[in-house]
Formats: structure tokens, C-alpha cells, sequence
């Protein structure tokens, strides 16, 4: 019962006027920053992180994600009416919710999608609600061998689980690394890899790379594809949005499965955008009766939905108890952490309970909010994206710009953003993963100082990594995500070939 | 001409072969051995540049297989005229405002890069597009400047209008 006081505590913390401002200001941001093409979660949460610096950090972590909720919101409502997913994990959102809105269907299918979506964010804060005290002694039991173990762990189930070609992952991960490392390093105080150029004395910040990938990357898929946004009328109609609430306890096996895979794909990490594809494919495998996905079926939107908000959320336990994100936001969020002079990890629990507590009791307030808001406010944020391309477009280059100089008033990141933009372009185009080069960014360092304090621990022994039951089973676990799903995956297309030949 | 998506694997496995190699010959030139208080400064960056040149050849590999299977079909273009065109003068566009934006602050190259576009690109009469443009622009002072006090890259036109 020891979670639930410190929940009751951390919803008087989270629940004051001004609080309460932040949360519906900050969904409503979201909105925006979701339904904008260009402007996704990570880099909507990177562009608001210099204006934190005012607040103090449990105003200002309730604002960010408050940001993040509102942009998985807003994901998904240009993914039904305008076929157009605002954020990547809302890809698996348009196979049947924009065939539903198309039928004439739109406030059942957006219903749908805001419902599932709530009570997937609900599943999520739960398990960090019941889990949260839990991680965080379990992480207390941590050296730097095992942090590194941890890390370890991320980068592989990256590669392991992703759904991008492993090798693609890798160069991801490893590009992140090295950017990482730029500049002065804190350990030996060296300054590495800047080349004679001074403007990179200060190191690359992950800020400036993930709005150039993120924003200016996602603007040139937009101009590529010519700009066309066919849209879906959006009109709210109460009594249709009432009739659909009514409809949802037939979908519980769904809901529970969806939760289930997202709560998963949450904590290890895998990410939201793996989740929703998962829940989609599982979804529609598992089904028996009715009409084929792909056409309108209401378990096409509910699985991905339920997974890809029970993932956003879960997302938040390993950054805040290990200090691992397992989403590219919650890497955004945990940088902003740890600017505001907060270190994420165990000690984060035990030193600052009010602003971990007041964050999970504010995830329960923000997403209820959330879903209120969305509804009523579906249309006019719709109306965002029939403003012309040729006017929203630079205006969201220029906000772009903007942002990143003022991550830290230096010129030479604009041309960093304009770099990484082409970089964004590329990569997603040839279906190179960008979460896993942001998070060894933010990781990099921390990965790098927990190797180095194991070397010196055991004399430059990588037996170290072995040397305990803890440690090596972490080990354990992350070689087997890295190895095993390919190898499942190979074993059943071997098994498959074996009838044709 | 179209770009296909062999040629652009190509380019891009090349570029992070190079950017590993980067890594490396930076490393190098730190160190990336051990001594008695464990790795040297590029010891790190040694590593996971070796890993990064690796993963590199890797995808180059896979690139020239899959474009060896594909044999005489015709593979998928990565870029077609129009898309190739559309990007271009988008990017020319970008790369025109951080000029300005550099020479003559974020305002003003904001304000006539949204001009500029919503002017030739949208078609809207010109007085509407300039004051689109503007009102852009003093939208970001007020947020920023205004509100949260945030100073943001000026050029030598501002101080003229009284603004520092």
C-alpha cells in the first residue's frame, strides 16, 4: 500500500490549479505538434524544452508529457480522417481507421481510437503505479557494471526487436554513439573528435539532431509526396460518440491482449511504433469472424491504439528508474531531465518522490484530460491541415530554426539542423530506425562513463560483465533479445521454404 | 534523371562507412589503447567506429545483392522527376533562409521565407503573403522575446527598429 500513499501524495501534488493549466495547455500543444506534419512527439517535446528552463521541474516534466499525450492523440486523428499518420507509431492507426472515417464512419472511428488510446495510457500508468516502488529498490542493487549491462540491453533489444534490417539499426545506433562522443569527454577531459572545428568544442547536443531528423526530415517525406491532403469531414456527433463507449466492452480481448503487448513493449524497449505494428499483426491474426482488416474492422483501430499509448507510457518506468528511455520522446524527456539537473535512476525516487510521484499521478489526470479535450476540440485542429502547405510549411521550418537556436543561442546548430534534416530525409526513406540514434545520443556518454568505471573496476577484465548472478543474467537477457528474434524468425522462414522445394 | 533506391542505399551505406571512419582516425589520434587507469580517451570512439565502418560494408553488401536479384526488373526509383524537382527547390528554399537567417536574423529571414513561399509557391497576392509573413514573425517575438524572455538571433536591421 506504500505506492498508493505516495500516489495520493503525488495527486496533490499534480492536481493544483496551475497544474492543471500546464496539463491543458500542454495536450493542446500536443495536439497541434501531432496533427502538424513535421512536428511529432520527440521533437515537439525537444522544441518546448528550452522554455522549461523558467519552471520548475515537476511543472516542467508534467508540461512535456502533457506535450507527448496530446501528440499520440493528435497522431492519431490525422491517421483516420486524413490517412496521414502525424506520428510514426500511428502508421498501423491508418490500415482500418481511415477506411472506417471514409465510410462515413469518422466519429466512430475516431472514438474508437481516443478511447483505446485512453485506457492503453490507463494500463500503462497502473503498471508504473504498481511497479514503480518495486524498480527502484531492484535498481538500487546497481553498479556501473550493470548500468552498463542495462544499456546493453537497450541497444540490443533495438537491434533485436526493431522492425528495421538489424545491420540498418546498428549504423543508427553506432552513428548516435560517436556523435555522442564529440567534444570534451567527461572522463578523461580530453576534447575528441571536433577536428580543429571550435564549434564543436560543446559536443553535438541530441536537442539540435532531433529536430533536424525529426522535423526537418519529416517535412521533406511531406513535400516529397506532393502535398495532398485528402481529408475526411470531422464533425463530432455526440450521440455517435456515445453509441461507440457503449460498443467498446465487446473488444476486451483485444484491449487486454493490445495492453498486455504494449505494457511490454514499454518496459523493454521496443518502443510504441513496434507495438502498434504487433498489436495490429496479432490482432489480425487472431482473428475469427467478420469482416477482414483493412476495411473498417473496429479491432484494427482499437490494437494498435491500446498498444501504442500503453507503450508511451510505460515508456516513462525504465527512463525514470533506470534512467534507460525506451521511446525516442521519452529519450527527449529524460535529456531534459537531466538539464534541469535531475539524475534519472533509483536515487531519483528516494531523493525527489514529489516530482516522480507528482509526474505518475499527473499521467492519470493528463490522459483523462486528454481524451475530453480531443473530442471536443477534433475538428478545429483538423482544420490545421487544410492550411495550405505552401504557408504551414515554412512556418514549421522557421519554428524549427528557432527551436534549436535557442537550445543554446549557438548559429552553428542551424546548419546542424539543416545536416540532420537531409539525414531524417535519408534515413527514413531507406528505413533506417532514427530512435535508436537519439537514444545513444542521450545514452552515449552515460554508457560509455558506466563501461569505463568497470574496466577500472576489474583491471580491464570484460569478465566483470559476467561476475555476478545479476549482472550476467541483464547480459543474458540482452544477448538473447538481440540474437533470438532474427533467429526465430529465420528458423520459420527455413521451415516454410522446406514444402516449396 | 531518376534516382533509384540501389543508388541511394549505395550513397547512404558510403556516407556512415565514412562518418565510422572519422570515428577511428579521430580515435587514433587520442589513443585507444589501455593504460594502468583503464581505456584511453578514444577508446570508445575507436570501438564503435570499427562497428559502425562494419554494419556499413554490411548494408553496401546487401544493397549489391538485392540489386543483383532484382536482376532486369525495373527497380523502385527513389526519387522521379517531380519528386526530385519538389525537393529541390524546397531545399534550395531552406538553404537560402538559413543564409539570411545568418546574416540578417531569424525575423527577417522568417518573414521572407514564408512571404517568399506563400507568394510563388501558394500563389496569394503579394500584400497577403508579406503580412502572413510578418505577422509570423512578430507572433515569435512576442512568444519568445515577450513572454519568456528568450533573446533570439538578430541581424543589423532590428537595432535600427529600437529592438536589441
Amino acid at each position: 500500500m506504500e505506492n498508493f500513499d505516495l500516489l495520493m501524495h503525488g495527486f496533490g501534488i499534480a492536481i493544483t490549479p496551475m497544474h492543471l493549466m500546464l496539463m491543458v495547455g500542454g495536450v493542446l500543444m500536443g495536439l497541434i505538434v501531432g496533427v502538424l506534419p513535421g512536428l511529432g512527439a520527440p521533437n515537439g517535446v525537444s522544441l518546448l524544452i528550452p522554455l522549461t528552463f523558467a519552471l520548475d521541474p515537476t511543472s516542467a516534466i508534467i508540461l512535456l508529457s502533457s506535450i507527448y499525450w496530446g501528440a499520440l492523440f493528435g497522431g492519431s486523428t490525422t491517421s483516420i480522417l486524413f490517412n496521414i499518420p502525424g506520428e510514426p507509431s500511428s502508421v498501423a492507426t491508418t490500415f482500418d481507421g481511415y477506411p472506417m472515417a471514409r465510410s462515413g464512419q469518422s466519429t466512430r472511428a475516431l472514438t474508437l481510437a481516443f478511447m483505446s488510446a485512453g485506457f492503453g495510457a490507463l494500463l500503462g500508468v497502473i503498471v508504473i503505479t504498481l511497479l514503480a516502488g518495486w524498480a527502484s529498490n531492484f535498481a538500487l542493487k546497481f553498479g556501473a557494471p550493470e548500468y552498463f549491462a542495462v544499456y546493453f540491453l537497450a541497444f540490443a533489444a533495438f537491434i533485436g526487436m526493431g522492425s528495421a534490417a538489424p545491420m540498418k539499426t546498428l549504423v543508427s545506433l553506432a552513428a548516435g554513439l560517436l556523435l555522442a562522443s564529440v567534444g570534451m569527454d567527461s572522463v578523461t577531459g580530453s576534447i575528441r573528435l571536433t577536428f580543429g572545428f571550435e564549434d564543436l568544442l560543446g559536443g553535438i547536443s541530441f536537442l539540435v539532431v532531433v529536430i533536424g531528423l525529426f522535423g526537418i526530415g519529416e517535412l521533406l517525406s511531406t513535400v516529397q509526396e506532393g502535398l495532398r491532403f485528402r481529408g475526411v469531414a470531422s464533425k463530432i456527433d455526440l450521440r455517435d460518440v456515445f453509441r461507440t463507449i457503449a460498443e467498446l466492452p465487446r473488444y476486451w480481448a483485444t484491449y487486454l491482449r493490445s495492453g498486455a503487448i504494449g505494457i511490454w513493449m514499454g518496459i523493454t524497449p521496443g518502443g510504441p511504433t513496434a507495438a502498434s505494428f504487433m498489436s495490429y499483426g496479432i490482432a489480425r491474426s487472431s482473428s475469427r469472424k467478420g469482416a477482414p482488416f483493412g476495411t473498417g474492422r473496429p479491432e484494427g483501430i482499437v490494437a494498435p491504439e491500446t498498444a501504442d499509448h500503453s507503450a508511451g507510457s510505460c515508456a516513462m518506468l525504465p527512463m525514470l528508474a533506470l534512467g534507460v528511455p525506451s521511446s525516442a520522446t521519452a529519450a527527449v524527456m529524460m535529456g531534459g531531465l537531466m538539464i534541469w539537473g535531475l539524475t534519472p535512476g533509483p536515487m531519483l525516487f528516494a531523493t525527489q518522490p514529489d516530482f516522480v510521484w507528482g509526474l505518475i499521478a499527473s499521467m492519470y489526470v493528463s490522459n483523462l484530460i486528454g481524451v475530453v479535450l480531443v473530442l471536443a476540440t477534433v475538428p478545429m485542429f483538423a482544420a490545421l491541415l487544410r492550411i495550405p502547405f505552401t504557408i504551414i510549411g515554412p512556418m514549421i521550418v522557421a519554428i524549427c530554426f528557432v527551436g534549436a537556436y535557442t537550445v543554446s543561442n549557438a548559429t552553428f546548430d542551424l546548419w546542424l539542423v539543416l545536416v540532420f534534416g537531409l539525414v531524417g530525409y535519408l534515413f527514413s526513406r531507406l528505413d533506417y530506425p532514427l530512435a535508436p540514434l537519439v537514444l545513444a545520443m542521450v545514452l552515449g556518454h552515460k554508457a560509455e562513463n558506466a563501461f569505463h568505471q568497470s574496466m577500472v573496476l576489474s583491471d580491464g577484465s570484460l569478465g566483470i560483465f559476467f561476475s555476478n548472478p545479476l549482472v550476467s543474467g541483464i547480459m543474458a537477457v540482452g544477448i538473447a533479445l538481440l540474437v533470438l528474434p532474427k533467429l526465430v524468425s529465420m528458423g520459420s522462414r527455413l521451415r516454410r521454404r522446406v514444402p516449396v522445394e | 534523371m531518376t534516382v533509384k533506391v540501389f543508388h541511394a542505399e549505395l550513397g547512404t551505406a558510403i556516407a556512415t562507412g565514412l562518418l565510422g571512419l572519422a570515428g577511428v582516425i579521430g580515435a587514433t589520434e587520442l589513443g585507444h589503447g589501455w593504460t594502468e587507469s583503464g581505456p584511453e580517451a578514444g577508446y570508445f570512439p575507436f570501438h564503435v567506429g570499427l562497428i559502425l565502418i562494419g554494419a556499413s560494408l554490411w548494408n553496401l553488401v546487401a544493397a549489391f545483392l538485392k540489386h543483383r536479384a532484382a536482376g532486369s526488373d525495373p527497380e523502385e526509383p527513389f526519387l522521379d522527376r517531380d519528386k526530385a524537382r519538389r525537393l529541390g527547390v524546397f531545399i534550395a528554399a531552406l538553404l537560402v533562409f538559413v543564409i539570411v537567417t545568418l546574416t540578417l536574423g531569424i525575423y527577417v529571414g522568417s518573414t521572407l521565407y514564408i512571404t517568399w513561399s506563400a507568394w510563388r509557391q501558394g500563389g496569394y497576392r503579394l500584400p497577403l503573403a508579406l503580412g502572413t509573413g510578418a505577422g509570423f514573425a512578430v507572433a515569435l517575438y512576442l512568444i519568445f522575446e515577450a513572454i519568456f524572455r528568450i533573446p533570439l538571433l538578430k541581424g543589423p536591421i532590428e537595432p535600427l527598429l529600437g529592438i536589441y
